[in-house]
């Protein structure tokens, strides 16, 4: 009789021993012809371009920073779904313990809320931040000049 | 071969003895130790640093499960849950001295010496 | 407890203030926020001793002493930031808000009854640590510290939490009380994943609080770190830290003293040796200072050996004595190492930059010396006292006096070095032209001061 373990190391080496067989059964009756085309990387038929270790953008970083701490922030929601529906617990205090364990939660959710807040209004959850890049020339005409002109002539349209 | 009635987590888990579990994380504990103490690389560091937590995480769970007490597994969601503030704030450091010097190598790090 | 919860709103609170446009109301409005904190902290002075939310938190004049301890140092360092946010691309709100979140850290793991709330306790101060350890985001020294800090502590939360699983895997409980119980019951059956799992946990705290053989960290950190964030961990992370591991021992494992003692006075004796030796080796003054905090972490390791009913007083009067010091002698620096770093960049933390500074500004230098003579424990400063206590303990546990001895040789060691910054003050010739001192860090340093010199004439005052 083999233990639950022991029915899981039988698929294991099933697992092992079908593919090994698989592959050596291939291996020996497959033509060996290879070629350019054949040998390079695959990638659903474009031609593979660069280095594959390239860097990533550094905004995902900052993006999956904050997911992950969202993300394991919630683990504790699973704790408190086994306590807040405890038929025993509710009885004894008339219901009320539902209202408590929910307000605790909406506490707890509230902060991380806020997190969540002063995280997008520092502007860390906009793909690309706008940085608008003003050209530096020197011109004799005054900056603000442009912006008269704009708006002198915004008006006269506006009236046409 | 398959029994009949499906068995408790806590059941399955007590179907090896203590000792395994204990052999188990004190193993790993001591490759995150020796992973720490030899690597050179910040990350790879971090990673062992990782290592010896998950350790500590497996022997909470078995403990609380052999003892039926829920205690340590709630223990074992607090070291998870500060485990991933403790990476933001690490990757956050290792990406800033990345950004100041291009590497991340603590070999390097030789700027504070007496 | 009352202050845990008012710290974490007031972090929130602050926080956001950030948005505003105006950031000079950020340091009032910190300062107000421990100010109320430290308020709070006094409410149940007159209560029984008591638990808090579910026998997690515990709550007498002791653990408020030391609260209040850390609040009042808190305090100091926030006030000396001033000029902080003058930076445009510092985020001051920030870096606020940190500070009084890691204070919520500080006093959990001063109060814990629990040791989820000692492990949070830890993290939550020292995960702030790392973040301010690294808040000159473009200097590569202080990038070097963050990660060594961040390492390093890591680390060391690791194996203290292997630690706590042994304790829990042998007791069944992470309550201090039913540690208690166990030990007290089973005293001849013992398992010995407590004892390995107690010596994990004690590991994990001494590297905590930078005790020789686990100390190589420290000088490297406070080094790379801004110096007012130096200040901070020197004072608030001691003084929590030790609290933490006397709560742990007291409260828990005083049945098995024969069993932890040795190892203790083991770590007490090398921290101590190494400490001050090394520290008379040093040039700048900032290693210096590190190397004093780790000798002063042996002088209160010596007074957790000797475990007397006197002990809890000796530490909070010490980490009291420390703590004042310690920020006045932070405050002169930075005071003289901000004039000095405008001229040049090279080695503005140096014992040299003291020179004719007893000429350049008599109260700076006047502080300076206060503080020094009460970290070397000359009499007449609260230093002195704290150390007086300390060595009180240990005469009365009796069989420890071969530790006395070795301890009364460091801090002749000690006076060396303290003294050879009193000396570049006063005798050594510098630049010229007074040094201006911001109003600000006036208030601070004389504040400090005053209370070093009342503790030194009247001990009595803190009981």
């Amino acid at each position: 009789m083999l233990s639950d373990f022991g029915v899981i190391f039988l698929f294991i080496i099933t697992a092992i021993a079908f593919i090994a067989v698989a592959l050596t059964i291939a291996r020996l009756v497959r033509p060996h012809r290879p070629n350019v085309e054949k040998l390079t990387t695959y990638e659903s038929g474009e031609d593979p371009l660069g280095n594959a270790n390239v860097q990533f953008n550094g905004r995902f970083y900052v993006i999956a920073l904050i997911f992950v701490l969202f993300e394991v922030e919630l683990v504790f929601l699973f704790p408190w779904a086994t306590v807040f529906g405890q038929a025993s617990l509710i009885a004894q205090t008339d219901g009320l313990w539902g209202w408590f364990a929910l307000a605790e939660m909406a506490i707890f959710v509230g902060i991380l809320a806020l997190g969540l807040v002063y995280a997008w209004a520092k502007g860390y959850l906009d793909w690309v931040r706008p940085q608008p890049k003003l050209p530096a020339v020197k011109s004799s005409v005054p900056a603000d000049l442009y912006g008269k002109v704009n708006k002198k002539y915004a008006q006269k349209t506006k009236s046409v | 071969m398959f029994p009949q009635v499906a068995p408790s987590i806590p059941q399955v888990i007590q179907l090896i003895p203590l000792n395994n579990y204990l052999w188990l994380s004190t193993a790993l504990f001591v490759i995150g130790i020796v992973g720490v103490l030899t690597r050179r690389n910040a990350i790879v560091v971090f990673m062992s640093i990782e290592l010896m937590l998950n350790a500590v995480n497996l022997l909470l769970v078995a403990f609380s499960s052999y003892r039926s007490d829920p205690t340590g597994q709630v223990f074992v969601f607090f070291i998870m849950a500060v485990a991933a503030a403790e990476v933001a704030v690490g990757l956050a450091i290792i990406v800033m001295i990345y950004r100041n010097s291009r590497s991340i190598d603590i070999g390097f790090l030789n700027k504070l010496k007496f | 407890m009352l202050s845990i919860i008012l710290l974490s709103i007031f972090g929130i609170v602050v926080l956001f203030l950030g948005f505003q446009k105006s950031k000079n109301i950020l340091l009032p409005a910190t300062l107000l926020c421990i100010a109320i904190a430290f308020a709070a902290n006094f409410v149940h002075w007159n209560d029984a001793p008591g638990l808090y939310f579910k026998e997690m938190l515990f709550e007498n004049r002791l653990t408020m002493s030391f609260s209040a301890i850390v609040l009042l140092s808190a305090f100091l360092v926030v006030a000396l930031t001033r000029g902080f946010a003058d930076d445009e691309a510092a985020q001051p709100a920030e870096y606020y808000a940190i500070i009084l979140f890691s204070l919520v850290g500080a006093i959990m793991m001063i109060g814990f009854d629990n040791l989820i709330m000692l492990f949070l306790g830890v993290e939550i101060l020292s995960v702030s640590m790392y973040v301010l350890t690294g808040s000159d985001k473009r200097n590569l020294r202080s990038n070097e510290a963050a990660l060594k800090y961040f390492l390093m502590g890591a680390f060391a939360t690791g194996i203290m939490l292997f630690g706590i699983a042994l304790l829990y895997g042998a007791t069944g409980s992470f309550n201090l009380t039913d540690i208690r119980g166990y030990v007290g019951t089973n005293s001849f059956s013992i398992s010995t994943l407590l004892y390995v799992g107690l010596l994990l946990v004690l590991i994990g705290m001494l590297f905590k609080v930078s005790a020789a053989p686990f100390h190589f960290w420290t000088p490297d950190v406070y080094d790379g770190a801004p110096t007012v964030f130096t200040a901070f961990m020197s004072t608030i992370v001691k003084t929590a830290g030790f609290a933490a591991i006397y709560r742990l021992l007291s409260g828990s494992f005083e049945g098995i003293y024969n069993f932890w003692w040795f190892t203790l006075a083991a770590i007490t004796i090398l921290t101590l040796v190494v400490g001050n030796i090394t520290a008379v080796y040093q040039q700048s003054f900032k290693r210096m200072m590190a190397y004093s905090s780790i000798s002063h972490a042996g002088y209160l390791l010596l007074s957790l050996t000797a475990m007397t009913a006197q002990t809890p007083d000796a530490i909070v009067f010490y980490s009291l004595a420390y703590s004042l010091a310690t920020v006045s002698a932070f405050g002169v620096l930075m005071a003289v190492a901000r004039e000095k770093s405008v001229q040049s960049h090279e080695n503005a933390e140096d014992f040299e930059a003291f020179n004719g500074l007893g000429k350049r500004n008599p109260l700076l230098a006047f502080v300076l010396t206060v503080s020094m003579l009460s970290l070397a424990g000359i009499p007449l400063t609260a230093g002195f006292w704290g150390k007086f206590f300390i060595f009180g303990t240990i005469v009365e546990r009796g069989n420890l006096i071969w530790m006395l001895i070795v301890a009364i040789l460091m801090s002749a060691v000690g006076i060396y070095y303290y003294f050879k910054v009193i000396i570049a003050t006063y005798m050594k010739d510098g630049e010229t032209g007074a040094l201006r001192v911001p109003p600000f860090y006036r208030i601070v340093l004389i504040v400090s001061t005053t209370l070093t010199l009342l503790f030194g004439l009247i001990p009595k005052l803190l009981s």
